[in-house]
């Protein structure tokens, strides 16, 4: 039983590396919260959990910017360069 | 004898009798019922006043009781009494009513003897639920009543099965069912999910695994059984459907606020196998899992985990005894409470650490979905794009909003707003005006030139998915106009953020058909992607 996971974790111990690597940056990207002591150990769970809300919080943003811009392009001049911005914003 | 009650009852009493000082580890407790509590003292001390319904039982389980390794049914019941009452000190008293509700049912004989005797000749083997999923059946023709009987049964087959007052059973068996099973019985959940992991062969271990087992298995037949539910979640799996009937039998059981109902219902179960599993598991539970146990013995207050425990006593009990003989019994003498607690601990570790893992994919699986395009089953991958991805969405709100505040401009303050413009564009990019100058009118063109012009002021951004070769754009000074220079200023660096992180976008979507292209080829293929792009105009924004 040892051995195996001994095995295992030599195994794994690339990868493991690798996606400790991958959640530390996704953590770094991810809006911190400065509490009293940021240095809070988050686990892999807490960072994906938190990828997740801040992906869904930028969809909405990103939908309510849409929204936005498309009010806007309706009340400026079709041919302005500024509509045109805003067209290429909305694709 | 007076104790005879005391076996199925919950060892209220475990505070107090643990077990005689001059009892060995293993010595078969018993739960006796004193006043209206189970308490909880070894085969030697029978001075318990038996309840009246119980005289049946007593006349034939006073003996057995002693018995340990005798009779499998015998000892496991034994067993769970005893370690109920070890671990639930004080937590497993069996509200008077309860017990009352129960144990004045009258209790035959013959049917104890019957279900008993099948209990009993249930054979060690775990599998043996043939024997005793008859008598069980037969014997409980209510949930209650034949809980008793069924207990009563038990406890007089094992009895009666034996005789030896008190055989030598092999300490250590005893002393891993009684821990395991008090130990299940005090909180299931946590041992059960714990021990139907680790089905070791200990006796504790099967026990343990047991009472979970039957746990799980109850929640799902018995919706009150919910705590058995949680209690053993996991242990259903390693059960056998036998113990789900057991276990549902045992959460009706419990309703009657018998622990010993319980290990009786679950006997009665008529699930055989079940029994046999909870026994196994009951007595693969070594001391460790005992002492374990107790703690949370003492934490589970609740009538509910009180019967539980005698249920899981019970079954461990009968379990246990099975599972002891299957096992060899020397095993289980050699095996000291040392290693069952290592084995139980290494069990309880690993169950908790198979939770974390499981906690962890549950939300890889979550972000996957979140991803647009995102077929990657590696972990690692994965992430890759959701950093990607989380950086491109990150790019693109900031432009949206940069161009939200942009366009409510009217066009006389674009040129107020240029410098503006300048000023952000310089702190993101600082070579890019000269180019950007072209900008408006690519961006009149078509979102391609636009694209390319992007592609051309490289990846000043620092996303690093966009492998844009920051080369110098050669047709945009072609297309420098200084018609408009004044208002694109602040547009081209817009559009330019924007357009990387369309880039990235497009760039995904192109590299989902061609995938030779990757980003290195970032000039030609971000034309591509825009043209993609642009081929594909979605309502939303960057859409994927």
């Amino acid at each position: 039983m040892s051995s195996r996971r001994w095995r295992e974790s030599s195994r794994t111990n690339m990868s493991e590396e690798q996606i400790t690597q991958l959640l530390s940056t996704l953590r770094q990207l991810l809006p911190e919260i400065p509490h009293s002591h940021s240095h809070k150990a988050s686990s892999a769970a807490k960072v994906l959990k938190q990828t997740c809300n801040y992906i869904k919080t930028l969809h909405r943003e990103v939908d309510d910017l849409s929204d936005r811009l498309s009010q806007l392009l309706a009340t400026i001049d079709a041919d302005s360069a500024e509509a045109a911005i805003i067209r290429s914003l909305l694709i | 004898m007076e104790d005879d009650y005391a076996i199925f009852l919950s060892p209220s009493s475990l505070t107090r009798v643990e077990k005689p000082p001059s009892r060995p580890e293993d010595e078969i407790m018993e739960l006796l019922w004193q006043n209206g509590q189970v308490v909880m003292q070894s085969q030697n001390q029978r001075s318990m006043k038996k309840l009246p319904s119980f005289k049946l039982l007593d006349a034939d389980h006073s003996a057995p009781r002693e018995i340990r390794s005798s009779s499998p049914s015998h000892k496991h019941r034994r067993h769970h009494h005893q370690e109920q009452q070890q671990l639930v000190t004080g937590h497993l008293f069996m509200q008077e009513d309860e017990m009352a509700s129960w144990l004045h049912y009258p209790i035959s004989d013959a049917n104890f003897d019957h279900d008993f005797c099948t209990d009993l000749l249930y054979p060690p083997s775990s599998s043996p639920t043939a024997a005793v999923a008859p008598c069980v059946s037969s014997t409980v023709a209510t949930s209650t009543p034949p809980i008793l009987k069924r207990v009563s049964q038990v406890s007089v087959s094992a009895s009666a099965k034996e005789s030896v007052p008190r055989p030598p059973v092999p300490p250590a068996r005893r002393n891993e069912l009684e821990p395991a099973r008090i130990h299940n019985f005090s909180h299931f959940s946590r041992h059960i999910t714990a021990r139907t992991e680790q089905s070791e062969l200990s006796n504790s271990k099967s026990v343990m695994g047991e009472s979970t087992v039957v746990d799980s298995s109850n929640t799902p037949a018995a919706a009150p059984e919910s705590r058995a539910a949680q209690a053993m979640p996991s242990n259903t799996e390693a059960a056998s459907g036998g113990n789900n009937n057991n276990n549902n039998a045992n959460a009706n059981m419990s309703a009657a606020g018998v622990p010993y109902l319980q290990s009786a219902d679950v006997r009665l179960g008529a699930n055989k196998d079940s029994l046999a599993t909870c026994e196994v598991t009951v007595t693969s539970s070594p001391g460790g899992s005992s002492a374990s146990a107790e703690p949370t013995a003492q934490k589970a207050a609740s009538a509910e985990d009180r019967k539980r425990k005698g249920r899981e006593l019970d079954e461990a009990e009968c379990h246990s005894e099975n599972a002891e003989f299957e096992s060899a019994d020397t095993k289980k003498q050699t095996r000291g409470s040392t290693s069952a607690k290592r084995s139980r601990a290494a069990e309880v570790h690993n169950l908790s650490e198979r939770r974390r893992r499981d906690r962890i994919n549950e939300k890889m699986r979550a972000l996957q979905e979140l991803i647009p395009r995102c077929n990657k089953s590696d972990k690692a991958s994965m992430l890759d794009d959701a950093i990607d991805y989380l950086k491109s969405l990150q790019m693109q709100v900031q432009m949206m909003s940069m161009g939200c505040g942009m366009v409510p401009m009217f066009p006389g303050v674009q040129q107020y707003i240029s410098p503006m413009g300048i000023g952000m564009s310089m702190g993101m990019d600082m070579g890019i005006i000269r180019p950007m100058m072209s900008f408006p009118n690519v961006v009149a063109g078509s979102a391609l030139p636009t694209s390319a012009a992007a592609a051309h002021l490289g990846p000043r951004i620092p996303m690093p998915a966009f492998h844009m070769p920051p080369s110098v754009p050669a047709p945009d000074p072609s297309r420098f106009q200084p018609s408009n220079q004044s208002d694109p200023i602040p547009n081209p660096l817009v559009m330019q953020n924007l357009n990387q992180a369309q880039q990235y976008i497009g760039l995904h979507q192109t590299m989902q058909i061609p995938h030779p292209q990757g980003q290195a080829m970032a000039q030609p293929s971000s034309r591509r992607g825009a043209e993609k792009v642009e081929n594909h105009p979605t309502g939303r924004s960057i859409s994927f």
